[in-house]
């Protein structure tokens, strides 16, 4: 168990799992990304952050709108090329946040525009071959996804209203055979084959791959008689070159810190020094691979975070260190001084470690955006602390202790004439 | 060994004045909610050429109907200029606002080559929403580890080393607000984010002194006065307690530097703050912590002896 080996092992070990931090690996379908497809926040990689919510609505919008309100934010920015996007609605507060990136190579990219154009009341028509309008939004009064009861298929259920009924009837007497395209603004969603005319109140589109796809397309035509506007009146938007050269530097402030801290640990604690940077450096591994592996997203903070808990990490080797020299000092042997060293400072390391978990959790509950990733690297980053700063530290110094040229007290900081 | 028993009035004369000091910056310069938190909008935008602030200003009110802060920047490590300008209404600018202002501005200024770098527009009820959760976030975070310390306390010096445990802590939250309040830096969520760190992070040197008063006091038996136990524990840590707060305060301190060469205001302003609530993280533990124990224990003491005579 403490043979001398492990020492070697363990920082094998370190070097692959930081390698594999760094670079990444692919085996046939399992990947783990590396350090450079890390998933960023918008304040590093630049994009839009916004909450839209009805205009002038003196109510609260009712599911089915806020599921319409979707269908046209996801289509128009399909019609803008934004596919990197993440839509959620949040029916609590009746309102939907839109998050989309704000690539670097878009120089001619209008953010604002874009949020402006994306929250516009739609313009859904349902139009011939030659392009003249049969339909407007309005006169669809209802739309809802279904399977049909006959065959079991899904379809979209079109519940048209007086006027609408009217002009349908006449337009797929005259159209049997042909196509019916309806369009979202100038985008076109759908274009059905009129079978036989439709003079009842209700039509249906059939012939649709899935139940979610009919849930789609219903929510596209919904939009059309959407009573509100959408306006964003709690948005963020940050270019994407201020926040490229922000992580440089953050990468930067991160490199330079930890070099320090390894240099003081060196300097101060020698052998067990050593061993801290080495524990640090899976510390720091284990974080990245915490962010790259589930792709959780990296803000500016989550680096300052990252940063942060390696001033932080140390603490645990600082203690230990500082116990072995006590204990050595006061008479002990190298080995008993070091299980006394590690047993003694357990709790203490322990006790700091699990208050910054507490800290570090109700940030995580209670931040948003930028916040949480500040909250789950400092989170990672204790966690890794017991693995690294507690466990791997021990192997690594038992093992290096049965070196007799190791043995010498100085390189524990202790006085020569310990022994 | 230091005497902080003997030089105890000192260190508490300190943390007072500092108090004190944080208070009247306080009324001075009162303290700001940054737009996260109060509402309004902020646009950022990157300009060659000149610009003048007020002239810039009257534009903008122009376009919007609205008055607004117009502020010039420039970085100390980019060539290049930056135009902050501030609305603080009641109702956030919309997003169609938004592009009359940069589009007034564009036309006024057609050399400057005027390109949004940030916007930041929060509705004030939203604000406050935000502001109270954190406030909530702080709340509960104190209680947790009150919760917490209590617990672990219960071993150590039961009630009254958690109550200075306790004391410690809000020296520390309050240093770290007075620094908001003195660089004049608005409260955000950096402000959250800070006030948590610490208060987690520096509660764990007392929990280490205290440990190591319990450990001697085990050792050299009851008889020993409580004034010599604190200063002989506390000496026997402070290596540990110095250097540990000193890895932290160096690697933040990289970050703070880098931040403000750089100009990276999301983090310039939590880091700020962390540097000095790390130092006094490390400065209420062993200097105050410590020797008010020690005064209660006494206290406790002479009372007892009355009580016998």
């Amino acid at each position: 168990m403490n043979s001398k080996p492990v020492f070697f092992i363990t920082v094998l070990l370190t070097a692959a799992l930081f390698c594999l931090s760094l670079f990444g690996m692919k085996l046939g379908d399992f990947e783990i990304k590396g350090a450079g497809q890390m998933r960023y926040g918008i304040d590093i990689r630049g994009g839009v952050e916004a909450t839209y919510e009805p205009r002038d609505l003196g109510r609260a919008p009712t599911d089915n709108e806020l599921e319409a309100a979707r269908a046209i934010i996801e289509t128009r920015m399909d019609a803008k090329n934004i596919t990197d996007r993440d839509v959620t609605i949040d029916k609590n507060n009746g309102k939907i946040l839109v998050r989309f990136p704000w690539k670097s190579d878009e120089a001619d990219f209008n953010p604002q525009k874009a949020i402006t154009e994306i929250g516009e009341t739609a313009q859904l028509s349902f139009r011939d071959p030659d392009g003249g309008i049969i339909l407007e939004g309005t006169d669809v009064s209802k739309s809802s996804a279904q399977l049909s009861r006959n065959s079991s298929d899904p379809v979209v259920v079109l519940e048209l209203s007086k006027q609408g009924a009217k002009k349908f009837s006449a337009a797929t007497s005259r159209l049997v055979g042909q196509r019916i395209s309806i369009y979202m603004d100038d985008t076109l969603i759908s274009s059905p084959v009129v079978q036989s005319p439709i003079t009842g109140s209700s039509a249906e589109i059939t012939n649709l791959e899935s139940l979610e796809a009919a849930a789609d397309l219903s929510n596209k035509i919904n939009s059309g008689s959407l009573p509100f506007s959408l306006v964003a009146k709690n948005c963020n938007i940050i270019s994407p070159t201020l926040g490229s050269n922000a992580l440089g530097v953050m990468v930067m402030a991160g490199k330079v810190a930890f070099g320090l801290v390894c240099l003081f640990m060196l300097i101060y604690y020698r052998l067990p020094g050593l061993v801290a940077c080495i524990a640090l450096t899976l510390q720091v591994t284990g974080q990245l691979l915490a962010l790259s592996v589930p792709q959780f997203t990296l803000t500016l903070p989550g680096i300052a975070g990252v940063i942060l808990s390696v001033g932080m990490g140390v603490d645990a080797n600082i203690i230990v260190s500082e116990r072995i020299k006590e204990e050595m000092n006061a008479g002990k042997g190298l080995f008993r001084a070091i299980d006394a060293g590690f047993e003694k400072a357990f709790s203490s390391v322990f006790d700091g470690n699990i208050t910054v978990i507490i800290a570090a959790i109700i940030l995580i509950f209670f931040g948003s955006g930028s916040l949480l990733s500040f909250g789950y690297t400092l989170l990672c980053g204790v966690i890794m602390n017991f693995v690294a700063g507690i466990t791997a530290s021990r192997l690594m110094i038992r093992s290096l202790s049965n070196y007799k040229a190791l043995q010498l007290p100085q390189l524990f900081g202790a006085r020569r004439a310990a022994q | 060994m230091i005497r902080f028993y003997k030089h105890r009035f000192i260190y508490f004369t300190i943390s007072l004045c500092l108090i004190l000091f944080g208070l009247v910056a306080a009324f001075i310069n009162g303290i700001q909610l940054d737009i996260q938190f109060k509402g309004g909008t902020i646009l950022k935008y990157t300009y060659t050429d000149t610009i003048h602030a007020e002239q810039a200003e009257e534009i903008v009110e122009q376009a919007v109907g609205q008055n607004s802060n117009c502020l010039l920047q420039s970085n100390l490590a980019k060539d290049e200029k930056m135009l902050a300008v501030s609305l603080a209404s009641n109702e956030a600018l919309t997003s169609r606002e938004q592009e009359a202002v940069t589009a007034a501005l564009t036309q006024a200024y057609p050399s400057a080559n005027l390109a949004l770098s940030e916007s930041l527009t929060v509705e004030p009820f939203i604000g406050k929403q935000f502001f109270t959760k954190g406030m909530i976030a702080i709340a509960l975070s104190f209680l947790l580890i009150l919760v917490y310390v209590g617990v672990r306390f219960k071993n150590i010096g039961g009630l009254s080393a958690g109550a200075m445990a306790i004391v410690a802590l809000f020296h520390d939250a309050f240093i770290v607000t007075a620094v908001f309040i003195i660089f004049k830096i608005p409260i955000n969520d950096s402000f959250i984010a800070a006030i948590l760190t610490i208060i987690g992070f520096s509660i764990n040197d007392t929990i280490v002194i205290y440990d190591r008063v319990r450990e001697n006091e085990r050792l050299q038996g009851r008889k020993t006065p409580p004034e010599e136990l604190v200063d002989l524990s506390v000496n026997q840590s402070m290596m540990r307690s110095v250097n540990t707060n000193l890895a932290v305060f160096l690697s933040i301190t990289v970050v703070y530097i880098f931040a403000q060469i750089y100009d990276i205001a999301s983090i310039r302003s939590f880091a700020l703050p962390m540097m000095f609530g790390t130092l006094s993280g490390c400065y209420s533990t062993i200097c105050i912590a410590g020797p008010l124990w020690a005064m209660w224990q006494k206290h406790k003491q002479a009372g007892a002896k009355i009580a016998k005579a």
